[in-house]
């Protein structure tokens, strides 16, 4: 099956339609609400939080012995949480840094739901298969169950959000200031961090454990690149996520053996690299171009007003001098000269140049600061 | 006990020491999220140095995926400098986007390799002791042993001969950059020994596990000293420490070793945390309503000695006054009974000789605010907690 084929099946195909609309929608909340986590300086969060899910999947199954979806996610929320509010703790009341925290939750809860899920997989209860599709996803079991759940919550992130707006975004630039005019930031910091919770806990079962936490971040990074503004950049968050899940789960059905989760991650990072290099006000591309275009036009004055200190010592401004005294002069090269000479700031005659009276002018006040128009 | 079993125990002890070691400083240098973008990035080079020596303990291969994570580090360090990105966003970026190569490069050859991504990142213990080195036809021990073993000699040698150097550029880089030892060579050093270690140790204890290794017990360490001596023999002493029990637990359980060692690791940081003597979390909490009692003593106190009138100093007036709860009304009253601060007749709450010197002094205090008065102020209080 190659592309083409794939995109007419999404419209006919029972699976394939239900696993795209599910990854899109996956990549959509993500990326709504990993803005938030890559503004706060949380963008580590999204991996803490999405290994610690993992003991909470197995402790579910442990207590109910059902491999219903709900029961293991509903485990796998209030492990990451209890990890999350364990993360805040550390840092708040110990001396141990965030990356410590961070580091020490994520592997700890990780191991312990290692040995549970090696645990459940040596008992006698035929039921326990595939409980490890959590730890890489698989987007091949999502059913339209599934799509309406997430689709649920992805409704439920947008009216808090659409709420709570002005808090949120007061609280992600200035903290304090929020805590002054009145708002309870520790509601606001929990609601904002709980739906990063549950959007994280809600992909497990598509991209898995190990890389939920890019989906949280890449399309926000991305996102970051094109725009100074919240709003578009949820929103841009919202499409490049969306675009991620769709084009990492058409990709990996045109070929064989190809996971979805990886896949998508890969898109999502070619996303972030596109945007990083060419994002026009802070993307690498256009930011060598402005800064050879700088380094060009400083030359172009350096040699104009080297000129300049030759002509001013004739009486007559226009006076000729030859090409060759310009050669000492590290500024200078044919084609600098040509540009003057285009500008119309120098007349050439041969090897012969002179200043025009409008080069000349324009020399005079390059460093005076006088003349307003800059080139 | 049979010699598997002790094999598998004496390579857990050397994973768990040479891990705390690099561990130590990268908890202390605030880069431990690095150990888990490394443990996770050195995939593909694992990968790849497999399709060419078709052997996941060849050195050669140790050396290519070390690669991967020191490309991992420079990677992460650039994205980060074009200031596009916060740092722990480029981490976020780089690791997950290396290792979904890595998965991907397995699925698409999975016919052609060996090789697992759950083997890689979860690892199993309990198949080290069979992999053995045999040269020359005599069985010298497991495999795995002597590539850890190499490792951890060739840490605690680096370690002994640049501690002073390590100890100077993790604390103060200015100053060592103005010893002359540059902190950039300190760093890469330590980030090619974490890589070198987390790559010996993954087929062992599994990528993920390896960074619980790391951090665990240097974090629990933190807590207990702020020695960097002590510091890294606590590290180590409660790597092994969980990596034996562990192991035993695992054994009891007939579960995954590697798990278990974390769990004990993480339920020693756990125990750590609550209970450790000035860092913990009762501790602290003690701490804090202590402090809170005395301020209400001086309050109430200086309270008292601004006030002559009777019906200012009346214990239910008291009570409104200050705006206090009644728990807490009476407990601070307790406590200036106790210490003979004040005496109380009538209802009426008046401040002894012993209490009025000492508000006197507190008053001090609070006017000049002089560093000097501290120390008295200090054991002043103390006599309180008694």
């Amino acid at each position: 099956m190659n592309i083409q084929d794939y995109f007419s099946l999404v419209l006919n195909d029972y699976t394939l339609r239900t696993i795209t609309l599910g990854t899109a929608i996956l990549g959509a909340v993500t990326g709504m609400l990993g803005s938030f986590a890559v503004l706060r300086k949380q963008s580590l969060l999204g991996d803490a939080i999405s290994h610690a899910a993992l003991p909470g999947i197995a402790i579910a199954f442990l207590l109910t012995g059902v491999k219903d979806s709900y029961v293991l996610l509903l485990g796998a929320l209030i492990s990451g949480l209890i990890g999350t509010f364990w993360i805040r703790s550390i840092i708040t009341k110990t001396h141990l840094k965030s990356d410590t925290a961070l580091g020490l939750i994520l592997s700890v809860f990780f191991g312990f739901g290692m040995l549970l899920l090696t645990f459940i997989q040596k008992q006698p209860n035929a039921n326990q298969a595939g409980l490890d599709k959590y730890l890489f996803g698989q987007a091949a079991t999502l059913v339209e169950s599934d799509v309406i759940l997430l689709s649920c919550v992805t409704g439920i992130c947008l009216l808090v959000m659409l709420l709570f707006w002005k808090e949120f975004k007061i609280l992600l630039f200035d903290e304090d200031f929020t805590k002054t005019i009145g708002f309870n930031t520790k509601t606001i910091d929990i609601l904002i961090t709980s739906f990063i919770v549950l959007a994280i806990v809600l992909g497990l079962q598509t991209v898995g454990v190990v890389l939920m936490s890019a989906m949280l971040l890449a399309p926000a990074a991305a996102a970051r690149q094109w725009t100074n503004s919240l709003s578009t950049m949820v929103i841009l968050a919202a499409v490049f996520g969306a675009f991620s899940g769709v084009f990492g789960t058409a990709i990996s059905a045109s070929q064989n053996n190809l996971a979805t989760g990886p896949v998508i991650v890969i898109v999502a990072s070619i996303f972030v690299l596109i945007s990083f290099i060419f994002s026009p006000y802070r993307g690498l591309l256009f930011r060598q171009i402005r800064f050879i275009k700088n380094r060009r036009d400083l030359k172009l004055h350096k040699t104009l007003a080297f000129m300049y200190h030759i002509a001013e010592n004739h009486e007559n401004i226009s006076h000729p001098h030859t090409v060759k005294i310009l050669n000492n002069f590290h500024g200078y090269t044919r084609g600098t000269l040509q540009k003057l000479v285009d500008k119309n700031y120098v007349s050439l005659d041969g090897q012969m140049w002179s200043l025009t009276e409008e080069g000349f002018k324009t020399a005079a006040n390059l460093y005076s600061q006088q003349s307003k128009k800059d080139e | 006990m049979n010699s598997a079993q002790l094999e598998i125990q004496i390579i857990a002890s050397l994973v768990a020491i040479a891990c705390a070691i690099p561990g130590t400083f990268l908890v202390l240098r605030k880069m431990a999220m690095i150990s888990d973008a490394i443990s996770h990035s050195i995939l593909p080079g694992i990968v790849i140095g497999f399709f060419i020596t078709q052997d996941l303990n060849s050195p050669f291969l140790i050396l290519l995926a070390a690669i991967t994570g020191i490309i991992t580090v420079i990677l992460v360090e650039h994205i980060q400098k074009t200031g596009l990105v916060k740092e722990d966003t480029a981490i976020g970026l780089v690791f997950p986007a290396l290792f979904s190569i890595g998965v991907i490069l397995i699925a698409k050859n999975a016919n052609d390799i060996h090789l697992d991504v759950d083997a890689v990142l979860l690892g199993e213990l309990a198949f080290a002791p069979f992999d053995r080195l045999i040269i020359s036809g005599i069985d010298i021990g497991p495999k795995s042993m002597w590539i850890i073993g190499s490792i951890l000699t060739i840490t605690i040698g680096l370690l002994i001969a640049f501690f002073k150097e390590l100890k100077v550029s993790t604390f103060d880089v200015g100053l060592s950059a103005s010893l002359g030892f540059s902190p950039a060579i300190m760093h890469y050093s330590l980030m090619t020994i974490s890589s070198i270690t987390t790559v010996g140790a993954f087929d062992a204890v599994g990528a993920i596990l390896v960074v619980a290794l790391m951090i665990a017990p240097a974090a629990t360490a933190y807590l207990l000293t702020t020695d960097l001596k002590k510091m890294l023999g606590l590290a180590i002493f409660f790597g092994v420490f969980s990596a034996i029990s562990g192991y035993w637990i695992a054994h009891w359980l007939d579960a995954s070793i590697a798990g278990s060692i974390t769990t004990m690791l993480g339920l020693i940081f756990l125990m750590v945390y609550l209970f450790a003597p000035n860092k913990g979390i009762i501790a602290v909490f003690y701490r804090e309503k202590q402090q809170r009692t005395e301020v209400s003593l001086l309050t109430f106190l200086l309270h008292l000695k601004n006030h002559n009138e009777e019906s200012e100093r009346h214990v239910n007036h008291l009570n409104e006054h200050i705006n206090w709860q009644k728990v807490r009304s009476r407990s601070v009253l307790d406590l200036a009974l106790k210490n003979n601060m004040i005496t109380i007749k009538n209802n009426i709450v008046s401040l002894t000789k012993k209490g009025d010197d000492f508000t006197t002094q507190a008053i001090d205090y609070i006017i000049t605010n002089e560093n000097a008065q501290i120390e008295d102020m200090k054991e002043d209080f103390f006599l309180f907690r008694g």
